[in-house]
């Protein structure tokens, strides 16, 4: 092992460059304080390993996005760990650039000589906001592609922002080249420009060392440790504090949220992520030609009180007394920023019609990503709906029963009753009022044998008392019936009306009309598809192709599934 | 680790060159915990592909016609198509290879289209009743057997099965060049 170092130190004189990292005096001793530089180090080096872990299975174009995604999160092993750190990562890069920067503040130690310490910070805090922007997209979800649409309206909203606006996303609409430039920006441009800043911030760092506590010399030299263990051990005791923080976020929440795939027609409750959020509250009270205000005049405002603070900064000491005023200015800059946050979060969790919304788009999100578990077409994330069995069977319904049949979105022929509040109550007492109505056999031959049944025979209240009869003849499926209505329907049925004489009730038995026994059910449907011209269904009437010999099965009870559907969940 | 017992002397009284070792021993112990966090998982995230099949589908008889579309001793060639996935992708009806089917004394038939010599696309001469690589002019009677030309071995029958009134095949690739017949 020593040989080994001795070879090693002869030629890269790593003995030399080890003391140089290790030995750092840090006059006044290691102290908690110092750990938030560190902690953003291992955070950011920690977000480039899991970003290139990420892209081992992500593919940034329109149509893969979404479904590489949802593949590396749901099928991947651990996928939805690692890219739920790498969200949440990145939360937690922007809590702890915060306490970085207090610290600094409270601390004075942006002062002479650690102004360009100050300035790579901010720059870099910049950054760490444009990885969030930037990285937010990547997923296509409906999230990302309407929070980034936000922002990309913001930038282009102010003056001269409009070039810019579509250099960045490469057109007038979002694209596969907003996903590549936006890739671009995050994985090469925005990691290098921030190792290079880093490099510089460590090194003016290391130029004028830690802002010690405000104490004699020789006090601070007699404390005076260096970096390793000391100060090194506290660091690394928070970055476990940080992971571990990390790692019970991610698992209570089972990794990043992945919404539904970007829909560029739907209209989602576009929310952008939480630290965003003081610029979208902003924007609510600066509305028109005041926008500039939220978008360029306030926040230009603050980035230009941070940038001079070190130049305006003339108190004696470095004492937080002997600097309140300007003290006071960074409070009531992150004050506003937690006000208008916690405005924007007590909005929105009062807001029905959001939260109604929000919960569409987890259920959206659930089904889509389940449908996605058979693959996504090459068409893109969006056409994973097109796994949708209900998809398929719509399709079939187009092609072998639209020419007679109407379905609800998507009209067809009148030749045969239509589907439209199928078995809902009011079909039922419609259907009874006038079968030779277009909408149910006024256009099949051959099934006008039924009369019409005006007001003036049959009155609404004892047509409600059958049509509940006929309801529960359908059993389990059509839902709850009362069943003192029932009854008296199905005397009035015997008796009164004499249905009975076309229309048996008894299963399999058969007469003029369809035995009514089980109408509606999923079953009946199946066995209508399959042959209506059964004696105890539509008998030689039937004027509907026998579809048990043209179609399969599993077509036969998609169909079957998607008609059943038609009937509405409370049917009245 | 020199004027540690200067600075910081050591209240319970412990050696400064110890409490030093063991602030190191500490820092790799966390270090280690804080990498096998992210370094655990990977492993199992970047390996998933060894252990699962991310290209797959086809592998099983693909419907390739109607059983009265091949007569006996008449060659039909036709596409083999199959849905497959490709990781998140589900492709629906791609072509995945070609055969030849016949019938052979009633028999049905199906042979790969791909020469087993290097990998030609074999056709059929008609006149003279025989299938004919065009690279290398290896030729094939009907059943298969190598009539001429470089082919180390017959053509590469499929398995083939036919059900109500479907014909179905199980395409698969051989390895080229070599006299047995090798699925690869």
């Amino acid at each position: 092992m020593k040989a080994l170092l001795d070879w090693l130190d002869e030629r890269a004189g790593i003995r030399h460059l080890w003391s140089e990292l290790a030995d750092e005096r840090i006059p006044g001793g290691a102290r908690v304080r110092y750990v938030f530089g560190s902690v953003l180090v291992f955070l950011f080096l920690q977000q480039v390993v899991l970003g290139i872990l990420l892209a081992t299975y992500y593919s940034p174009s329109a149509t893969d996005a979404w479904a590489s995604t949802a593949y590396l999160n749901d099928r991947v092993t651990m996928g939805w760990f690692l890219r739920g750190l790498h969200h949440h990562g990145s939360s937690a890069m922007v809590v702890v650039t915060v306490l970085h920067f207090l610290q600094t503040a409270i601390a004075g130690a942006y002062r002479r000589p650690r102004e360009l310490n100050w300035l790579s910070g901010l720059a870099m805090g910049g950054l760490v906001l444009a990885f969030a922007l930037t990285g937010y997209l990547l997923p296509w979800d409906q999230k990302g592609y309407w929070a980034t649409q936000v922002a990309t309206g913001i930038m282009g909203s102010v003056p001269g922002g409009e070039p810019l606006r579509l250099l960045l996303q490469g057109g007038k609409e979002y694209g596969n080249l907003t996903l590549t430039r936006f890739y671009v920006l995050h994985v090469f441009v925005l990691p290098l420009a921030l190792f290079a800043l880093l490099g510089g911030h460590l090194a003016l760092f290391r130029r004028h060392g830690v802002t010690p506590p405000e104490l004699p010399k020789e006090e601070l030299e007699r404390r005076a440790d260096r970096f390793f263990p000391s100060q090194l051990l506290l660091d690394v005791l928070a970055m476990a504090v940080m992971s571990a923080v990390l790692v019970g976020l991610t698992v209570s929440t089972h990794g990043a949220e992945l919404y539904a795939p970007a829909q560029p027609a739907s209209s989602f409750v576009a929310r952008p992520e939480w630290y965003f959020l003081f610029l979208f509250q902003l924007l609510k009270f600066f509305d028109g030609p005041l926008q500039i205000i939220a978008t360029v005049i306030l926040p230009g405002a603050a980035a230009t009180f941070l940038v001079a603070l070190p130049f305006v900064d003339r108190a004696p000491t470095r004492s937080p007394r002997a600097r309140l005023p300007l003290l006071g200015g960074v409070a009531l800059l992150m004050g506003g920023v937690a006000t208008l946050t916690a405005m924007a979060l007590v909005e929105d969790s009062k807001n029905e019609k959001y939260q109604a919304g929000l919960e569409a788009a987890h259920a959206e999100a659930t089904r889509a990503r389940e449908l996605a578990a058979a693959g996504v077409l090459p068409a893109g994330g969006d056409a994973v709906f097109e796994n949708d069995p209900q998809v398929a069977a719509r399709r079939l319904f187009q092609e072998h029963c639209a020419t007679c049949h109407t379905l609800q979105g998507a009209p067809g022929g009148a030749e045969a009753p239509t589907f439209v509040a199928w078995r809902s109550r009011a079909w039922y007492r419609d259907l009874i009022r006038n079968a030779r109505d277009p909408r149910f056999f006024g256009g099949a031959k051959g099934h006008d044998t039924m009369e019409p049944y005006p007001p003036e025979e049959l009155s609404d209240e004892r047509l409600t008392a059958v049509v509940e009869y006929l309801v529960s003849l359908t059993g389990a499926e059509g839902g709850t019936v009362d069943a003192a209505l029932v009854e008296t329907g199905r005397k009035l049925f015997a008796d009164d009306l004499e249905c009975n004489n076309c229309h048996e009730v008894k299963p399999g038995e058969s007469a003029d009309g369809p035995n009514l026994a089980g109408n509606g059910s999923r079953a009946w449907v199946e066995r209508v598809i399959r042959d209506s011209a059964a004696p105890d269904l539509f008998g030689k009437s039937a004027g509907m192709p026998k579809f048990g010999k043209k179609l399969s099965d599993p077509d036969i009870a998609a169909l079957a599934d998607l008609i059943t559907a038609q009937r509405p969940a409370a049917a009245k | 680790m020199n004027d540690g017992d200067e600075k910081q002397p050591g209240r319970d009284g412990a050696d400064p060159a110890r409490r030093d070792l063991l602030k190191t021993l500490g820092i790799g112990g966390v270090g280690a915990g804080l990498a096998a966090v992210v370094g655990g998982p990977a492993v199992l995230f970047v390996t998933y592909p060894l252990d699962h099949d991310t290209v797959s589908g086809g592998d099983g008889f693909l419907p390739v016609g109607r059983s009265d579309q091949f007569a006996d001793g008449v060659p039909v060639k036709v596409d083999v198509l199959a849905d497959r996935r490709d990781a998140w992708n589900r492709v629906v009806q791609v072509k995945v290879g070609s055969a030849w089917v016949l019938r052979d004394g009633g028999v049905l038939r199906a042979y790969s289209t791909v020469c087993p010599h290097l990998g030609c696309a074999v056709d059929i001469d008609d006149e003279a009743h025989k299938f004919k690589c065009p690279c290398h002019r290896s030729a094939f009677t009907f059943a298969g057997a190598v009539e001429g030309g470089p082919s180390p071995r017959g053509m590469d029958s499929l398995e083939v099965q036919e059900t109500g009134g479907l014909v179905a095949l199980r395409y698969q690739r051989f390895r080229q060049g070599v006299a047995a017949k090798e699925v690869i």
